[in-house]
């Protein structure tokens, strides 16, 4: 069986929040680019999970190929890592010319996915850290007439039914559906695993397979963007707080009450 | 030209007369205000007597109630045809979702069927000479990104639970109410719930007072004041991510991007740094009050009071002192 991961590069968040929290994100000319060239590029530690679940899959026996696939420019970094970390190929999609979006997105990675022939699961990190959006999964699942399945724990096969834990905020739940599905995964997989150093050394030798988007069967609809970034600020925080000061522990602790009273959002 | 503005909820899951869906209505009436165009509201599940209410107090034209059998919490393919037959009828210019859990997946699904833009995460909406503008959170809400709607194309928006607060209108004439007949014959719901996840007792999305500790508590032993304070004040007793990670609280009581989103009175916070990934699921407090050693920390930006020190130290005096002036 044919499993695709579809990952994404994205500007590493923990650094853009800190830059953020300190006042000090750069924005480019064009109101929408952080250009701070310091914050490093990495994959999406979503889809690094993704990747994970398809492993945990291929590891329990699945007959499968593993294959990952990402658009954008120069993906050589994050597709070798997937490849250091057991998957079988890995495709780097070039964008087309004109803006793109997560429907443009979508369009191209289901177009690529239908012209080679299709696939039984498709695995997603559950969204990308840096628009936060988790649409691109669903927009390829209805693209391709796939259930999707969010924020899987724990996915199992049993012939051509996947089963699926998944974390909910009322505790897992256990749902099933008849392959071909996508899947999305969050943290809640568990760790992924590190790459051994022998599959690092073999995966530096690892040329993506190129794709031009222009020769996938993507027509002009599928290409128009209908959302697309104007501006990315940092939101500014109110910052009202007042400190409770006190000779120790105890005091600090009558006065915040009192205020708390005084304030009726709590009541004796 | 654009078409209406339609509201979206789905019965069971959000409940006609909440916060959740008054602030999603008010949001929708003031897009439909801007493009002068009407606001309606889709209920999915047939609703009950409170829509009626509701919608007049928030100026709502029409509600359409979708009552087939085969709609309702979780039937996720039903729901997704449903809606989407509606909108093919209907043309809307916008539709807006508030967002849950279970919604999330749905608007891009929507979106995907009838040809729509998607935003989800949306903390503001506002048409600007007939384009539409979203401004949505990003990484994990230390950013916020506008994007901009094609020309001509509608937008499913996610909306945020919180973010916008109901406002009601005087004289708000009486909503038609219709039946909306959708042909789902064809659905076969392809996701199969095996074993539904199960809740007992209060939900953190509906508690008036939250107690919430993270990493600063050090121990695990030290949730436990967390827990007795929470006992004191009668709220719950919640936790940051790290914790549920960590296995010293089970993730129906995390709080965040990935957990629960609540709209407590008070959010008291214990040891939580205030990574925005965990602020989405509390900027809804009307006051919260963070404990942290750093003073630097960004839990204060948000925080109404902040007591600089440990919260393993501050805690049981809070304890004792909500006890006494409380009357506990």
């Amino acid at each position: 069986m044919r499993v695709v991961v579809l990952v994404k590069e994205v500007l590493d968040p923990d650094a853009v929040g800190a830059y953020a929290l300190a006042g000090n994100l750069n924005v480019g000319d064009d109101g929408r680019t952080i250009t701070q060239t310091t914050i490093p590029r990495l994959m999406n530690a979503y889809d690094e999970q993704a990747i994970e679940a398809a492993l945990r899959l291929r590891d329990g026996g699945a007959d499968c190929t593993i294959q990952v696939v990402s658009i954008g420019e120069d993906l050589t970094a994050i597709l070798r890592h997937a490849m250091s970390l057991g998957a079988d190929e890995v495709v780097a999609i070039s964008p087309p010319e004109g803006e793109l979006d997560w429907h443009t997105v979508a369009a191209l990675l289901a177009s690529y996915l239908e012209s080679t022939g299709g696939a039984d699961l498709v695995f997603c990190g559950r969204q990308a850290s840096d628009d936060d959006q988790g649409v691109v999964p669903a927009l390829v699942g209805e693209a391709l007439g796939m259930p999707t399945i969010t924020v899987a724990r724990r996915v199992e096969l049993a012939g051509s039914v996947v089963r699926v834990t998944r974390a909910t905020p009322d505790g897992d739940e256990i749902v099933e559906a008849d392959l071909p599905a996508v899947i999305t995964v969050g943290s809640e997989l568990g760790e992924p695993r590190y790459p051994t150093m022998p599959m690092k050394m073999a995966a530096r030798k690892v040329t993506p397979t190129a794709v031009a988007a222009a020769d996938l069967p993507v027509g002009t609809e599928g290409l128009a963007p209908r959302a697309v970034l104007s501006k990315l600020f940092v939101p500014v925080v109110s910052g009202d707080c007042e400190m409770i000061d006190g000779s120790g522990a105890a005091e600090q602790a009558d006065r915040l009450v009192e205020r708390l009273l005084e304030d009726k959002v709590v009541r004796p | 030209m654009s078409g209406p503005v339609v509201v979206c909820t789905i019965s069971g899951q959000h409940a006609e007369a909440s916060e959740e869906v008054g602030g999603a209505l008010t949001l929708g009436r003031r897009i439909a205000a801007q493009r002068g165009v009407e606001l309606q509201w889709l209920v999915l599940g047939g609703g009950s007597d409170a829509a009626v209410d509701t919608a007049r107090a928030q100026g709502v034209a029409s509600i359409h109630r979708v009552s087939d059998a085969k709609v309702g919490r979780g039937k996720s393919d039903a729901i997704v045809e449903a809606v989407a037959q509606f909108c093919v009828a209907t043309a809307p210019g916008v539709v807006v979702l508030p967002l849950d859990f279970d919604t999330r997946p749905l608007g891009a699904r929507v979106a995907g069927r009838i040809g729509a833009a998607v935003v989800m995460n949306a903390a503001a909406v506002s048409d600007s000479g007939g384009r539409l503008e979203v401004t949505a959170g990003g990484y994990g809400g230390d950013t916020r990104g506008v994007y901009v709607v094609a020309e001509d194309t509608p937008c499913v928006v996610g909306l945020i639970a919180g973010v916008v607060q109901p406002e009601t209108v005087d004289g708000g004439g009486e909503p038609a109410v219709h039946d909306v007949a959708v042909d789902l014959s064809a659905v076969d719901e392809r996701i199969r719930v095996v074993q539904a996840a199960s809740f007992e007792g209060p939900r953190l999305e509906d508690a008036d007072i939250v107690v919430a500790g993270g990493r600063g508590l050090g121990a695990q032993e030290n949730f436990k004041l967390v827990e007795q304070l929470a006992e004191v004040l009668g709220g719950i007793a919640a936790a940051s991510r790290p914790l549920v990670d960590e296995g010293w609280i089970d993730s129906s009581r995390q709080v965040g991007l990935t957990g629960k989103i609540t709209r407590p009175t008070l959010y008291l916070a214990a040891g939580i740094s205030g990574a925005t990934q965990h602020m989405v699921g509390c900027t809804g407090a009307k006051t919260i009050v963070a404990i942290n050693t750093d003073p630097t920390a960004a839990i204060f930006r948000y925080a109404r009071y902040g007591i600089v020190g440990d919260c393993v130290e501050i805690l049981p005096e809070l304890i004792r002192a909500s006890k006494e002036k409380l009357q506990r």
